[in-house]
């Protein structure tokens, strides 16, 4: 007990050297720790969500990309395809298609355009209000809603894809109608909407005054016997109600409206295969992907990195380790005056020992408690790091 | 000690016996199916038999194609087993409604390319599209009986592929139905074949694919069987007659006395022929088609 004392009141004498060894011990233990953690953070969320997605379908590209999007809804967004791949999909009755548009964002958190097949494919329940129901609602996450206070009955806006995109195309201000219970995956982040409520916020669908019944002159630029064209004051709504959404239309055959991937869920393993055979055709602009092979591929280049860095961490652990034993040698060396003092009245050199051994545990503790604490701030944000890091 | 031991081995086959019963329970339930006319309930009904439970949430004084379901209507689709939609537009709150696809079937997805369009009239443009109109799909699939067996075909499929371990029942069931069907279109072609060429007028546009299976020269105009005809209406008849002489009006349903003296007045005698969009007051789909094609007759003799 004296031991450590006596220790003590060196470490606390010596503060600077001190806290440096610390440092040192403490970076040394929480490196490769930290690093355990992200990576089976990101193997968890990355397997879990990819071995739960039988197929995806998108264009042809990069595979990365529109898995990436499709399960995670990352920030790559790979090229449209045509809602005719459902169709296919949907016709062939091997498997059933769900279709999904990520384009847009509504402050700064994914829309995502599917249909009700979503949520029961992941499990997905409102812990709050309801489902959606009419073009125009939104549920969103629940990180979603806890990151903006959205609540049932809130709204959400989403926002222009560019700032300087003046004739772009207008933002649609959602109704929040549910708050999904929390997943701990990336629908928790996003904003889901119907599939045509998406097509509405690309303009694609819109409402506006009845042109055919306009009085106001200065809406009608032109007028004969069998057309009236609109000027460009002619009002588009902005907010879908009960009262203006019957005037909410599409244009052309929605067959060929743009969607980012489908998500095909096969009746049977044997229907999967037959499927994925259907778009082997060299002149296919679609392909077909079993997103746990492609995160496989991508988790065994993160665990390749992960061993050059476990061979760095290693080595300068050795150096530190080798320079924290010069410093306590040199240590000892500067205090040799101050431990022939110690022996010369009546210490034995075991105690002497035991001194020197109190001051290391000491440091070694505190650097644990420290490393500890480090780990316990990543751990709390590892699903976030994970996201910034792996997905994007 | 064997007392408890004996207990816990009675305990086992009734367990299992609850978990049976429980799994053939939930076979067994009927399919709850919801439909957006009375068309599809009757071929739904006459297809599933006992193994369905068909809703059509619909007033019965309100025209199906018209409705606008509430939240609540449309929260009740969205938990059903399966929604059976007519397709070619109709219904157009089915666009601005989000239902589960997997539950969703499009009865008359198979003859889209037999869908007939109808194009409003005046054009317009605004923004970027340039030159459109707003054009719409007749909706009324079921007035050409054919069509209408391919419809009840449809369904059938869906019911087995829900209950395949009642497929050969159902098949049966549409057998049945198909042949009612028909059975009525012949008896519709032998009785307009006598003079298929004669000119009558529609008193609503709902009878496209009525005109359409069945060669006929029918002109529509927009006129409501309760309602007596105002001025304006009669006027653009008067208008019409010019080009199309024709001497029969066939109604949606029985007209009223004052609009049936203005037809008379005009030479033109009035005939009824129910869509049936919704449930009929008395009878079913297949006697009130019947009734139809009694009525239809004396237009064509």
């Amino acid at each position: 007990m004296h031991s450590f004392y006596l220790a003590w009141k060196y470490i606390i004498y010596n503060r600077i050297k001190t806290a440096v060894l610390v440092a040192c011990v403490t970076l040394i233990a929480f490196l490769p720790f930290a690093l355990q953690l992200l990576l089976e953070e990101s193997e968890r969320q990355l397997t879990s969500r990819a071995v739960s997605t039988p197929l995806v379908i998108g264009a042809k590209g990069s595979a990365l990309d529109l898995v990436m999007n499709t399960l995670y809804f990352g920030d790559e967004h790979p090229e449209a395809i045509r809602m005719e791949a459902v169709n296919r999909i949907w016709d062939s009755e091997l498997a059933l298609p769900i279709p999904v548009y990520t384009r847009f964002k509504a402050r700064g958190f994914p829309i995502v355009g599917t249909t009700l097949d979503y949520f029961e494919f992941r499990r997905l329940e409102p812990a709050s209000g309801r489902n959606m129901a009419v073009l125009g609602e939104c549920v969103v996450g629940a990180r979603v809603s806890a990151d903006l206070n959205l609540k049932p009955g809130g709204s959400l806006v989403s926002s222009p894809e560019s700032l300087f995109d003046l004739a772009g195309v207008y933002p649609l201000k959602m109704k929040v109608v549910g708050v999904l219970e929390k997943a701990h995956t990336s629908d928790d982040l996003a904003v889901f909407v119907d599939l045509k409520t998406a097509w509405v916020i690309q303009g694609l669908g819109h409402g506006h005054q009845d042109v055919t019944r306009l009085t106001d002159p200065s809406l009608v630029l032109k007028r004969s016997g069998s057309n009236v064209a609109a000027t460009a004051k002619l009002y588009h709504y902005m907010e879908i109600s009960d009262k203006n959404i019957g005037s909410f239309h599409f244009h052309g055959n929605t067959d060929g409206y743009p969607i980012t991937a489908v998500i095909a869920v096969p009746a049977d393993e044997k229907s999967g295969t037959i499927l994925q055979g259907r778009y082997l055709s060299k002149n296919e602009n679609q392909q077909i992907l079993r997103p746990k092979v492609v995160i496989d591929g991508l988790l065994q280049n993160i665990f390749r990195i992960k061993n050059v860095l476990d061979a760095v961490v290693s080595v300068v652990a050795l150096a530190t380790i080798m320079a924290i034993v010069l410093v306590f040698a040199l240590s000892l060396r500067l205090r040799q005056s101050e431990i022939q003092t110690i022996f010369k009245i009546g210490c034995s050199r075991l105690t002497i020992a035991k001194l020197l051994a109190a001051e290391i545990m000491i440091i070694v503790a505190a650097s644990g408690f420290l490393c500890g604490f480090l780990l316990m701030v990543v751990n709390r944000f590892t699903n976030d790091l994970v996201r910034r890091l792996f997905i994007g | 000690m064997i007392n408890e031991m004996r207990s816990y081995f009675l305990l086992v086959p009734v367990l299992l016996f609850l978990l049976l019963s429980t799994a053939a329970q939930a076979v067994d339930d009927p399919l709850d199916v919801y439909v957006v006319n009375y068309p599809l309930k009757y071929f739904a009904e006459r297809i599933g038999g006992p193994h369905v439970k068909v809703t059509l949430p619909v007033p019965a004084d309100v025209d199906p194609v018209y409705w606008t379901p509430k939240i609540a209507d449309i929260g009740a689709y969205q938990q059903v087993d399966l929604i059976l939609l007519n397709g070619a537009g109709y219904a157009k709150w089915v666009n601005t409604v989000s239902l589960p696809r997997s539950k969703t079937v499009d009865t008359s997805r198979g003859f889209k390319d037999r869908y007939i369009t109808v194009k409003e009239t005046m054009t317009h443009s605004h923004g970027a599209e340039g030159k459109h109109a707003h054009e719409g799909l007749a909706f009324t699939t079921w007035l050409d009986l054919y069509l209408a067996s391919e419809q009840a075909e449809a369904i059938a499929e869906a019911l087995a592929r829900r209950r395949p371990q009642l497929q050969d029942e159902f098949r049966a069931n549409f057998q049945s139905l198909e042949k009612d069907l028909l059975a009525l279109d012949g008896r519709i072609r032998a009785i307009v074949s006598a003079n298929n060429t004669v000119p009558i007028i529609f008193s609503h546009p709902v009878y496209d694919y009525f005109v359409k299976a069945y060669g006929l020269n029918g002109r529509s105009v927009h006129w409501e069987p309760e309602q007596e005809p105002s001025s304006a209406q009669i006027a653009e008849l008067r208008n019409l007659l010019e080009t199309h002489p024709a001497r029969w009006m066939i109604w949606e349903g029985t007209p009223v006395k004052p609009a049936v003296d203005v037809l008379h007045a005009m030479d033109i005698q009035s005939a009824a022929f129910n869509p049936c969009g919704n449930v009929p007051s008395d009878g079913d789909f297949l006697t009130v088609m019947q009734q139809n094609v009694v009525n239809l007759e004396p237009v064509f003799r």
